[in-house]
């Protein structure tokens, strides 16, 4: 039986390893392609996002977006001649998993930079891995603190984010409401039980201070409550001026229901889990009135994004979102530093980074894009309200 | 042998994950083999990881050490919940430890010092692959010793026919109790070498879905000896990735291939090379385990 | 205080509506089902589905509570009945309900994506109910009514029909029900039709009430049954409505005096006491396994 059970084993390592040799994920290795083709070799851009796990609501909007964008860059000729091929890997929304994918993209297919991963918690893992092969990484999706600038895992200068943090976000969400809604006191109700809802809830709670706001209360709920009338009525007793709310979209959507069933025309103010079409979709008339800071909305009339629209329903079909957007602005970002690098293929991608370094107002859908020294993205902010089920501008 | 080595490298963090998961593995195993259904093991591993990685960030705790403390604590934690459910059996116990490990998660959810809902970042990445290893192979050996030792014997007594064996002499209670502690320190180590392993923590890592997850690992590989949880935790922790082409479809995959080992291997993988044994044991009724 | 009332009443009636199906397979096969919540998800999302082809609202509640019910059926077929031809423990079929629960939750998913979706605009019935200073949600009235008829509905079921006299057989000995002539199989089917059909009625009322169905929104109710059985007490049906209710007032009520962040521990620690000190729980007819 011990020796069936070793064969067995061993077999399956085999596999194991079988399988992991060969390509997985998207397109691999095509070095006879491109050698075919006069011009210049390929330039390999790695892409990991959460196609499975929790993070897969984002993940397929992120693959659109920067497959649209490679396809349109491309179609105008890539990086000085040079096209852009997209190696696309399942970051499964695990540590391990990120972990694992970032791994493949550095040694396995050895990319020129790599966009994602999905989720912050995600990033804070599989980042290092990239720091330490010095593969430059462009955040597309992540929004927590910690992702660049100040690594808690150690320098992290190879690390870029064109992905709004909140910490950018909400201070001026913060300043405008106060300016336009003549904000003094409010309640701050937040999902305790995930990351980004309790990131959220700090930044709030100190960019709310610093702006002179009494928070009457603080107001903890679980994100898996089946049911808000509580919390909230708890926050409607106190009689603020406005209810801010950190947590993702479900548990939002809760709060707006509830808030309109016992106070209509209550203020209600969020982070980056208020932008998405399901808020108005399924809140409706609740929904009316909410207001967030974000990165991109879809209505935004500047020709870069009118025309990323336009072109994102003609190929999918389907409106783009956030995520979307942010993908595709983000390989429009790195295809600027591309162009700027002698020999992007090169095995040390230290000339890339010192590019990526130098960029400075990137025509995007989300704006014009630069890095700070903190590799950070300085985009505007846009302000919204949700006016007729729209996200509309107030800043 | 270049391919070899990035193969190796890019597949690293697998390979630890699957060590991790097969002493978590064995720690359920511990506690089936005595009879005990505990879904009470990601709260053991939980408690271990976040305190473990807080001695080592802030009170500069050497490595090994705050390994040791972590398990120890969760062993700790063990005690007076293995001595207060004894009684509970069968699906009871396994909702009773699984409250157990809702409070603990609740707690942990609560305390400043965790990080909360943020979680901890930052851990200092100090675990090897052969500390997992070297672990792995320490208590996979120890537990095989003490399957066949009398301890493993009244374990194995008890898991049959309780009352039987307390009629027989043997102090049920006790060995219950150890079964149980046992498993926390073992799921408490697996818990203090992941902490060190991912640079972060998040308390969602320890709840319910871990739990039956693990459970998964012990009951599909099997309980009649130490081989059957190394082998549920190998096919699991390696699935995804020999799946990951398929990628959409993968938890589609998954989830046949966890419906297919339960209905056609009752005593779970490790059987595989003993249908015939398996064959006869249905014919009596004694198939499957407790 | 009153609105409180009532919305405790709401959330214990989706509580009790959920953990019913649970609850009445435990009682009849010992199994814990944790395909349930993924059967309550497809109700919702085979609600969504037939009303975004234009069907009202109350037609496809029908619909998805005749749909998951079959699909009850077909998951005991494929997924329980060969285990119980061996004999198996319950606990291999807890295990290969977690199989079922992960390929119909991606199934959903592949179809929907994993996120927030919501019913077509105006289709689910709204409206407020004025009583006296109070404004209240018409729709959780509708709601409580619809729960509370299957609540009597069912009990009336397993107390006065042939079909009742039969689960109950069959929850005391199996063998015995069989050998009194009770068609196993046949009452088998009727078990997990009704448990999921009632779970799938408890996705789509839930789907209305918060017009956000996605995939994972069985989630959270999977630990609440667990509760509401152990403490209204296993294999008991008018127990899983006092537990229902008992926990979701309960949960209400801990606002008062427990920090937000502890809430949940009321929840689970009410488990773990009434498993020590009472596991018949209150109005359990099983006995445990007690040593």
């Amino acid at each position: 039986m011990t020796k069936r059970l070793i064969g067995i084993v061993s077999a399956l390592a085999v596999l194991l390893a079988a399988c992991g040799g060969s390509g997985t994920g998207g397109a691999s290795n095509a070095p006879a392609a491109s050698a075919a083709a006069a011009s210049k070799p390929d330039i390999k851009v790695g892409v990991a996002i959460s196609l499975t796990g929790v993070g897969n609501a984002y993940g397929p909007a992120q693959k659109n977006g920067v497959q649209l964008a490679a396809d349109r860059i491309n179609a105008a000729g890539g990086a000085n001649g040079a096209k852009i091929q997209l190696i696309i890997e399942d970051d499964q929304s695990t540590t391990d998993g990120g972990i694992t994918a970032f791994k493949k993209l550095v040694q396995q297919d050895r990319v020129a930079a790599i966009l994602g991963p999905t989720l912050s918690g995600t990033a804070v893992a599989a980042d290092p891995v990239a720091q330490s092969a010095q593969t430059p990484v462009i955040a597309i999706s992540n929004t927590g603190d910690g992702i660049v600038g100040k690594c808690s895992y150690g320098p992290c200068d190879y690390v870029f984010r064109v992905s709004l943090g909140e910490s950018a976000a909400i201070p001026e969400t913060v300043k405008t409401v106060k300016a336009k809604l003549n904000l003094k006191t409010v309640v701050l109700m937040y999902a305790q039980d995930d990351k980004f809802s309790s990131d959220g809830f700090a930044i709030f709670k100190k960019a709310l201070e610093g702006a002179g706001i009494t928070i009457k209360k603080e107001i903890a709920y679980s994100k898996n409550d089946v049911d808000l009338s509580g919390p909230v009525t708890q926050a409607v007793a106190e009689s603020p001026d406005a209810i801010v709310n950190s947590s993702l979209a479900g548990p939002a959507i809760k709060v707006l229901q509830e808030v309109a069933k016992r106070k209509p025309g209550l203020p209600v103010i969020g982070g980056n889990g208020f932008n998405t079409p399901a808020l108005a979709a399924s809140a409706g008339a609740a929904a009316e009135g909410a207001i967030s800071g974000t990165a991109w909305f879809i209505d935004n009339p500047s020709t870069e994004n009118k025309d990323f629209v336009a072109a994102y329903k003609a190929k999918y079909s389907a409106d783009p979102d956030q995520f979307a957007a942010q993908a595709y602005a983000g390989l429009y970002v790195l295809l600027d530093a591309l162009k700027r690098t002698p020999n992007p293929n090169s095995v040390l991608h230290d000339k890339l980074k010192a590019q990526i370094e130098l960029t400075t107002g990137v025509k995007t859908p989300l704006g014009e894009v630069s890095f700070n020294k903190d590799h950070d993205v300085t985009q505007k902010v846009y302000v919204v309200q949700i006016k007729g089920g729209k996200f509309t501008p107030i800043n | 042998m270049d391919e070899l080595n990035d193969l190796f490298f890019a597949y690293s963090t697998t390979i630890g994950v699957l060590g991790i998961n097969g002493l978590l593995a064995l720690s359920v195993w511990l506690t089936l083999y005595c009879g005990q259904l505990t879904l009470g093991n990601a709260a053991f591993m939980g408690i271990a990881a976040y305190s473990s990685a807080l001695l080592t960030m802030r009170a500069d705790v050497p490595f090994p050490l705050a390994l040791l403390i972590g398990a120890l604590l969760a062993g700790l934690v063990a005690l007076p919940l293995g001595a207060t459910v004894f009684r509970l059996r069968g699906v009871y116990l396994a909702i009773a430890t699984l409250a157990f490990g809702e409070v603990i998660r609740v707690v942990i959810l609560a305390i400043p010092a965790t990080g909360k809902g943020q979680g901890l970042v930052g851990i200092p990445p100090t675990t090897e692959l052969w500390h997992i290893y070297l672990s792995l192979a320490v208590v996979t050996y120890l537990l095989a010793r003490v399957r066949l030792s009398t301890i493993g014997r009244a374990w194995s007594a008890i898991r049959e026919d309780e009352v039987a064996a307390a009629s027989q002499g043997i102090a049920v209670r006790r060995y219950k109790l150890l079964a149980f502690v046992l498993g926390a320190l073992i799921a408490g180590l697996a818990g203090g070498l992941s902490a060190h392993f991912n640079f972060a923590l998040q308390p969602d890592e320890f709840g319910f879905a871990r739990a039956v997850q693990i459970l998964v690992f012990a009951v599909v590989g099997g309980v009649p000896n130490v081989l059957g949880p190394l082998l549920g935790a190998l096919l699991f922790t390696v699935l995804p990735e020999i799946l990951r082409s398929l990628q959409e479809y993968r938890d589609i995959f998954q989830g046949a291939v966890l419906v297919l080992v339960i209905v056609y291997l009752p005593r779970g993988l490790v059987t595989l090379f003993q249908l015939r044994r398996t064959r006869r044991l249905q014919r009596v009724g004694a198939a499957d385990v407790a | 205080m009153l609105e409180q009332i009532y919305n405790a009443v709401f959330v214990g009636s989706i509580y009790a509506l959920f953990a019913l199906g649970f609850t009445l397979v435990f009682s009849v096969l010992d199994i814990l089902n944790l395909a349930h919540p993924a059967i309550f998800t497809v109700g919702a999302f085979t609600a969504l589905f037939v009303m975004q082809a234009g069907v009202p609202a109350p037609l496809a509640l029908v619909i998805a509570a005749v749909v998951c019910g079959l699909l009850g059926v077909l998951l005991d077929r494929v997924a329980f009945a060969p285990l119980r031809r061996r004999g198996a423990p319950p606990l291999s079929a807890m295990i290969s309900s977690i199989g079922v629960a992960l390929i119909l939750t991606r199934l959903i998913q592949l179809r929907y994506g994993p996120d927030l979706q919501a019913y077509p605009a105006g289709s689910v019935p709204s409206g407020v109910l004025d009583v006296g200073s109070l404004q209240l949600d018409g729709l959780r009235l509708v709601i409580i009514v619809v729960a509370l008829a299957l609540m009597v509905g069912l009990t009336f079921l397993v107390r006065r029909t042939p079909l009742g006299r039969q689960l109950r057989a069959l929850a005391e000995d199996p063998r015995a029900a069989r050998l009194l002539g009770v068609d196993v199989e046949r009452a088998i089917a009727a078990t997990f039709f009704i448990s999921a059909g009632l779970g799938g009625v408890a996705g789509v009322l839930y789907g209305f009430a918060t017009n956000s169905p996605y995939s994972q929104m069985g989630l959270p109710f999977e630990l609440k049954a667990f509760t509401v059985m152990v403490v209204g007490g296993m294999g008991s049906i008018p127990g899983a409505l006092v537990g229902a209710y008992l926990l979701s007032f309960g949960e209400t009520a801990s606002l008062a005096f427990l920090p937000s962040e502890l809430r949940d521990a009321f929840a689970f620690g009410l488990l773990f006491i009434v498993l020590l000190v009472r596991p018949n729980g209150l109005l359990g007819q099983k006995s445990p396994d007690r040593v």
